[in-house]
């Protein structure tokens, strides 16, 4: 039966736990209580974290309300409910728990009175009967205090919160999480998401792709070209290594032109930061930055990556202003709530990331070309647009592995500064560019209910995952500190040895942890939460990929070059902004208006796709979004956490009330197929019934493993 | 100014022939060459087709006059079918229509008349439809994903309706026809569904009406339900646009006569027509047995009584021949003031209280007489109602205290306007203040209003037994509104539909809203105009969108009851009151003693084929489980679901009366009145409301209990599927609610398989359910504005502009392009 999302994370009833017991241990342990923490309270905690305060509090705001206890220690502030143990299956599961950095803002209530903490010179004058965090996830926790001779108890958690938070400006890495469940895990995963920490993994991902001009290049294995580069990348087959030395030379940061993605039709989506003005390259350094961005296409279209999309400073603001409409005690009234949504700028940056995404999965699979998407830096909305052109484009990629290791080849591998962005490290340049494109995600996911195989709790999940410091996936600003802090290159000598790579000794053991370990943080119950129901893999059939086209390198100069910007295309005179105008792609986007979308001049300037896609106009797979106004929701489930009024049954329960009937029957039918004729029994084993989650999951990820080479 | 065009329009221009003039043929569409516009567009492969059957056409002869003077392939499907049907009743046609132009046969007029009555034939009309004017090559812009292309037909306006007959109409498929209105076309639009006309003068845009000195060269109609049509008419002869303009001005816009609804021409051709089932169950509430049936339905036949006072209206016009007041209520009360200041009773909560409403004396300042005496009938009237058995009566004043008709007309006509668009650049420009446009309309403020005027109201009667007064000038308005709102909020029964259909007969039809004025059908004042009706289907919507699994009906079935206010063959929505149905009825007829056989929009097979109306039905409703065992046997042949996981957790009622305390009662009495004055301060009642709300929604849902929406900002919604369904823009391919439901009907199919497996017996009820998904499933990606933007779906792809066509070179280098083109599509 449905219990709807009571402001958690996850549509799972709130069980009380032996419910006779904790009703014992409630009545008989409140005073023992009141003097020393329970062991069991202590056990819960991670190696190396200290409980510097906690009082007893009943959690308040949700239903049921729930007793237990508010802890606080040197690393997070946590709540565990009253019979509750941390179980030893999920170690970090954190529905309580809000690591220091991510609380972003404290209340205090007595009374009428309410003041907020973490101001500096907000001191606490009264002894608080109800606290309230904010946390920068959205989530809020709101625990009363229990009165009765406990009051300076609720006086100390708080103060320690209060310190505590204050001094942990800097991120804290928790620390020594068992291996023995660690190595367990990661041995039970089925198909793991590679982490592209070898030349294997690319390799891999590489024949998966199909891109057979493409080679894994090792150029970066020490992380001397670039430091927020990969290891390895892909590079097209014919360029030689000194040449993509050279080559990345002449670009910002040293990020050049690499292989982001192959589309199965035949074109290449790559990604590359912005060129490096001030250098002056000679005549062969040209030749093969050209060659790198052409990767042997004869129709090369530059995109601009910022035109268009909202500034860094931008999103930070947008995602700011966002949250504070997003509070419980919003001053927004409910009749202006609208034209306050549209005041924090949040989904219209939403809308112009998916119609940019939209615009440019439409460039790769109109024709077969190589599209180069170029930002300065090359580590935020490259990888925005990238992931977000292969989810509309593929169905491969908005399967639950596919999508999982689409982020981390195109966000962690790729250096998206996590560590910066979320605000971690306290400095300037925060911008969630990630939780965007989260919430692009989810747009689609409203939008194509039917063709994602994870749900929005997977989104959810990862979306608060990235302020929990447990692994290192989120943790770290580039690859390079990733692998440094995990150990992975140790002695260089190995660097020539790249098939040997020795599992580092027990130092650092959350090193081989990766968000991914989802069992780490969420019981089983919950990850079955990350299927979605909904999914038809019926809609993406796996013959429509095209042959590989025979003649695949074109030798010669490109024959078109295109600047895609201001959703229009410009011919463009050369690839390169050296030869005769310095500064062309620096100057053109900006002073390009947007083509004014009248619908004549749209007409006129059609772009027409090949004209035997006929009747059916869109290739299978690819996805168009809707971008308008009215299409582009506010994911209330995330954003609305702390809201428990907004709430309540939330989605319908109907796809997977169904599910379970479906499964209520399966096993009804299970049970009786002895008395059932043979025939009978060959029907329910029938592909089409299988509607389990688990077994859909396995069955595509077969399809998947065995798919086109 | 030199075009360069892109490689498909090439291709259009490498099969056109120097023979085949695009417009004289009338038929096809047109490429772009001739014309100055670039709109007339089409992809290479439709537009071969298109050609070939403008070929196909031309060869007969030169220009024809009209299509149906010669024998012609049926242009629609049905067409064979509506002639066999137009043959069986010839004989009643004929004694209608044929008699006025009997004197004349064989006169041009007479002959004319025959060409119509052949005209209409294949345009699938009802019967009793006339031709009053036509247009032949008319250009139908057909927008699609911003770019334009222009369909030649003809332009007719007959007294039903004004009819696009496009030539392409026969390329629709299969799929699309299936959820195909059957009276009203995909280009009809009836008369008293047009809003506004607008003609375009040198691109200049002018709202039409009265007699006009110049005509249009482009025509553009907004729709009730929020089309909008272009026509363009600078290829039509100059005799047949003055026609036709002047024709659909004067047919659409001037004040008409109640007897000249085309109601009841048709009524009368189709009375020989073997009437299907009228009733459907539904409850229609105009005899004393329906009433009485209600009462007991409820149990509020303790202390309330069905009378029969106004049979043959008597008493007051305004009532319906029947209705329900106090038990106590002496009978000559109820003639005292035509009906004003009675309390009549609209519905029995499970504790007891009722819901009344009443209207209010009229009130008239300088006669001192007449208000002493209205005063010490009310009195009366008051002290009536306040014995006990009935204990306190709250009285809920909504013509004072809440939304008056005039902020509902103007929210409603700001509102519409974001989606009446003529072109996609308007669109866009909206686009980016989208949440501020929506909000300033206010709309959906007023939404919220009536769910929480309600939800108060539900409160006074679920939490604090109080029986409710709804008090209006003349209870036919925001009283039909908010009683049916509370109705389908407490009474399970109202969210079936046979149920909600007898709600909108009971509190709406009989309740004497006045359909008439407030859609302004007869066009005699914009300032009735209020969209109540409408405005209470959007909060049914929003209720329908909070808590699907509650309802029997879809939101479709919503969007198309909303559609069928403006259909005139049903005569659901063309009265003001029920006296004015049965009376006016009777007069149209002059001689004929015989009643005119009317239809009602709840007989939804005259619109619907029995698949379409699938898509009515909500598959997920389930039904309240019934403990009785003989009872679930029954109701197992009524198609409806039933859950087969045991309903551990939903007790049976969880949220009945969770407020209620045994001295709530006691106290009330004692206190009486002066508990009900206190509750009237609006801090307490806030609380209570407050309080109330909270408390329902921290519990779990039981569908066949209470129901209460979420009336929070960022809940209340823009009804999707009626607002956006005809903009191409909205439209997402393969995804929205269509992809879940096929899903979802999926997935029930299997569950009946497997049911039916576990029950070993074979059963009848699978069938109905099987054939959902084939309606869905014909095609991979459904849009998501499914069912109704199917026909725009085929031309929608990807249009990415580029400012570099023109830099770009000569037509040549973009044919070498081509060849270059790697094939994707035929692997």
């Amino acid at each position: 039966m449905w219990w709807g999302g009571r402001g958690q994370s996850f549509n799972i009833a709130p069980q009380k736990e032996e419910p006779e017991m904790g009703c014992v241990q409630r009545t008989g342990m409140l005073e023992p209580r009141s003097r020393q923490l329970d062991g069991h309270v202590a056990s819960g905690c991670l190696p190396g974290e200290q409980i510097l305060a906690w009082a007893p509090g009943v959690r308040k705001g949700l239903e049921p309300e729930l007793p237990g206890t508010l802890i606080c220690t040197n690393l997070r502030v946590t709540f565990q409910p009253c019979g509750w143990q941390r179980s030893q299956e999920t170690p970090l599961s954190s529905e309580y728990d809000f690591a220091l950095v991510n609380i972003g803002r404290l209340e205090a209530v007595s009374g009428l009175s309410r003041v907020q903490l973490l101001r500096p010179g907000s001191p606490l004058k009264f002894i608080p009967e109800e606290i309230l965090i904010h946390g920068r996830d959205f989530r809020l926790l709101r625990v009363a205090f229990e009165a009765g001779g406990l009051e300076p108890q609720a006086f100390q958690v708080t103060m320690a919160i209060v310190q505590a938070r204050a001094q942990n400006s800097q991120v804290q890495q928790y620390a020594g999480i068992p291996l023995s469940k660690a190595g367990q895990s990661s041995g039970s995963r089925k198909p793991p998401v590679p982490l592209l920490e070898t030349s294997e993994d690319w390799e891999a991902e590489r024949k998966k792709q199909g891109a057979r001009g493409w080679r894994v290049s090792t150029v970066n294995e020490r992380f001397d070209i670039a430091t927020s580069l990969p290891r390895y990348f892909w590079v097209p087959k014919r360029t030689l290594d000194s040449e993509v030395r050279r080559a990345f030379g002449h670009f910002h940061q040293g990020r050049g032109p690499r292989l982001s993605w192959h589309h199965p039709g035949g074109s290449d989506l790559l990604r590359c930061g912005g060129f490096y003005t001030a250098s002056d390259p000679n005549k062969e350094d040209i030749r093969a930055v050209e060659s790198m961005l052409q990767a042997g296409h004869s129709d090369v279209v530059l995109v601009d990556t910022v035109d268009e999309l909202p500034s860094l400073a931008d999103v930070q603001l947008a995602h700011l202003r966002l949250r504070a409409l997003c509070l419980p005690d919003s001053s927004a009234a409910e009749e202006k709530w609208l034209s306050a949504l549209e005041g924090t700028r949040w989904l219209d940056y939403v809308r112009s990331c998916l119609r940019k995404a939209s615009d440019i999965s439409v460039l790769v699979t109109s024709r077969v070309r190589s599209v180069v998407l170029q930002e300065r830096g090359d580590r935020d909305f490259n990888g925005l647009l990238s992931s977000l052109v292969q989810l509309l484009s593929v169905p491969e990629a908005r399967t639950l592995l596919g999508f999982q290791s689409l982020v981390q080849r195109e966000w962690v591998a790729a250096g998206h500064p996590f560590l910066t962005r979320l605000g971690v490290t306290g400095a300037s340049e925060e911008a969630p560019v990630f939780l965007l494109f989260l919430d692009c995600v989810w747009q689609l996911l409203q939008q194509f209910p039917a063709e994602f195989e994870f749900s929005e709790f997977f989104l959810l999940a990862l979306h608060d995952s990235a302020r929990v410091p447990d692994t290192l996936t989120f943790l770290r600003d580039t690859p390079w500190e990733r692998g440094k802090q995990g150990g992975q290159f140790n002695s260089y000598t190995q660097i020539y040895n790249p098939g040997y790579c020795q599992p580092p000794a027990g130092n650092s053991v959350n090193s081989q942890l990766s968000v991914w370990d989802w069992d780490l943080r969420y019981n089983s119950e919950q990850i079955l939460q990350f299927h979605n129901p909904g999914y038809d893999p019926e809609h993406c059939p796996d013959s429509w990929l095209p042959r590989q086209q025979p003649s695949f390198m074109v030798p010669g100069p490109p024959s078109s070059v295109w600047l895609f910007s201001r959703g229009a295309l410009t011919p463009l005179n050369q690839l390169c902004p050296w030869r005769d105008n310095p500064s062309l792609l620096a100057v053109s986007s900006r002073w390009l208006p947007r083509a004014a979308i009248s619908s004549e001049s749209l007409a006129d300037q059609e772009w027409g796709l090949p004209s035997h896609w006929g009747a059916c106009p869109l290739p299978p797979g690819l996805l168009l979004p809707g971008y308008l106004g009215p299409q582009i929701r506010l994911w209330r489930r995330c954003y609305l956490r702390g809201r428990p009024e907004v709430q309540k049954g939330l989605s319908a329960p109907t796809i997977s009330g169904l599910q379970d009937e479906l499964s209520h029957l399966q096993e009804l039918l299970r049970k009786w197929t002895p008395r059932i004729s043979p025939e009978d029994h060959s029907k329910k084993r029938d592909p089409n019934t299988i509607l389990n989650p688990a077994e859909i999951t396995v069955f595509f990820m077969g399809m998947a493993e065995g798919g086109p080479e | 100014m030199r075009r360069v065009l892109p490689e498909w329009s090439l291709s259009l221009k490498a099969n056109l022939r120097p023979t085949d003039p695009p417009a004289a043929s009338g038929g096809g569409v047109v490429s772009g060459c001739g014309f100055p516009t670039p709109w007339a567009r089409a992809r290479s492969g439709r537009g071969e087709r298109c050609q070939r059957r403008s070929r196909m056409r031309a060869s007969p002869g030169p220009q024809r006059p009209w299509g149906w003077a010669e024998p012609q392939p049926p242009v629609l499907v049905a067409a064979a079918a509506a002639g066999a049907r137009a043959a069986a009743s010839a004989p009643a046609r004929r004694c209608f229509l044929g008699r006025r132009y009997a004197g004349e046969r064989g006169s041009r007029r007479w002959r004319r008349h025959q060409g119509a009555q052949a005209l209409l034939r294949v345009v699938r009309a009802p019967r009793g439809e006339q031709l009053l004017c036509e247009a032949s090559t008319v250009l139908k812009y057909v927008q699609e994903d911003s770019c334009q292309r222009g369909i030649y037909g003809k332009l007719v306006c007959t007294d039903f309706k004004i009819a696009f007959l496009g030539d392409d109409d026969s390329a629709l498929d299969n799929d699309e026809t299936q959820f195909k209105n059957k009276v009203i076309g995909e280009n009809d639009i009836t008369l008293h569904c047009v809003d506004q006309i607008y003609g375009v003068f040198d691109e200049k845009k002018k709202t039409l009406f009265g007699q006009l000195k110049k005509y249009p060269e482009k025509l553009i109609i907004h729709c009730k339900d929020l089309r909008v049509f272009h026509f363009c008419l600078r290829y039509t002869k100059e005799e047949e646009v003055k026609r036709i303009v002047s024709g659909i001005i004067h047919h659409t816009q001037a004040p008409k006569l109640l007897k000249r609804l085309f109601l009841f021409s048709y009524a009368a051709a189709a009375q020989n027509h073997a009437a299907t089932d009228p009733r459907n169950h539904t409850v229609m509430f105009d005899t004393l047995k329906d009433w009485c049936w209600e009462l007991e339905r409820t149990k509020g036949s303790v202390k309330y009584k069905a009378v029969s006072v106004n049979e043959g209206y008597k008493v007051c016009e305004r009532l319906p021949a029947y209705f329900v007041v106090p038990t106590p209520l002496p009978e000559e009360d109820l003639s005292r003031f035509q009906g004003h200041g009675i309390p009549l009773w609209c519905w029995s909560c499970h504790n007891g209280c009722a819901l009344l409403k009443m209207s209010a004396l009229p009130k008239k300042e300088q006669d001192d007489g007449l208000s002493q005496m209205q005063k010490s009938f009310l009195d009366g009237i008051y002290k009536t109602i306040h014995r006990p058995p009935y204990e306190i009566v709250k009285t809920e004043d909504l013509s004072s205290n809440f939304l008056s008709l005039q902020d509902i007309q103007t929210a409603y006509s700001k509102f519409k306007q974001l989606f009446l668009i003529d072109n996609s650049t308007e669109f866009w420009d909206t686009d980016i203040k989208w949440f501020s446009l929506l909000e300033s309309s206010s709309w959906l403020d007023i939404i919220r209003r009536c769910l929480k005027k309600a939800i108060e109201i539900t409160e006074c009667l679920e939490a604090q037994n109080v029986n409710v007064l709804l008090l209006e000038e003349n209870a036919s308005d925001l009283c039909c509104l908010v009683s049916s709102l509370v109705q389908v909020m407490m009474d399970p029964h109202c969210r079936t539909r046979i149920g909600f259909q007898s709600l909108v007969q009971k509190e709406w039809i009989m309740g004497g809203h006045s359909f008439l004025d407030r859609c302004n059908h007869l066009r005699q004042s914009d300032k009735e105009e209020v969209p109540v009706f409408l405005l209470f289907l959007d909060c049914v919507w929003q209720l329908v969108h909070q808590h699907p699994p509650a309802f029997d009906f879809t939101e479709t079935y919503l969007t198309v009851l909303s559609d069928s206010l403006y259909i005139p063959i049903f005569s659901t929505f063309f009265f003001n009151s029920p006296h004015q149905k049965d009376n006016v009825g009777r007069e149209s007829q002059d001689t004929q003693s015989k009643p005119l056989n009317l239809l009602t929009v709840w007989d939804w097979s005259v619109q619907f084929e029995p698949k379409a109306q699938m898509l009515l039905k909500n598959p997920l409703y389930v039904e309240k489980p019934k403990l009785d065992k003989g009872q679930r046997k029954g109701t197992r042949f009524k198609h409806q679901r039933q859950l087969s996981l045991p309903l551990t957790q939903s007790k049976s009622s969880p949220k009945r009366g969770f407020f209620r305390e045994e001295t709530d009662h006691l106290i009330k009495n004692l206190l009486g009145k002066r508990i009900s004055k206190l509750i009237n301060s609006s801090d307490e009642l806030h609380d209570n409301f407050r309080e109330f709300y909270d408390s329902w929604h921290s519990k779990p849902t039981d569908y066949h209990g209470l129901l209460l929406p979420h009336i929070e900002g960022p809940e209340i919604k823009v009804w999707a599927q009626r607002y956006l369904r005809w903009i191409p823009e909205a439209q997402i391919l393969g995804g929205g609610r269509a992809a879940t439901v096929s899903k979802l009907l999926e997935m029930m199919e299997e569950v009946e398989r497997l049911q039916e497996k576990i029950d070993a017996r074979p059963h009848g009820q699978g069938a109905l359910l099987a054939e959902a998904p084939l309606l869905l499933r014909g095609s991979a990606r459904l849009s998501a504005l499914f069912p109704f933007a199917l026909l725009q779906r085929h031309p929608s792809k990807p249009v990415l502009p580029t400012s570099g066509w023109k830099a770009l070179g000569d037509e040549e280098d973009l044919a070498k392009r081509e060849d270059e083109f790697v094939d994707l599509g035929d692997v």
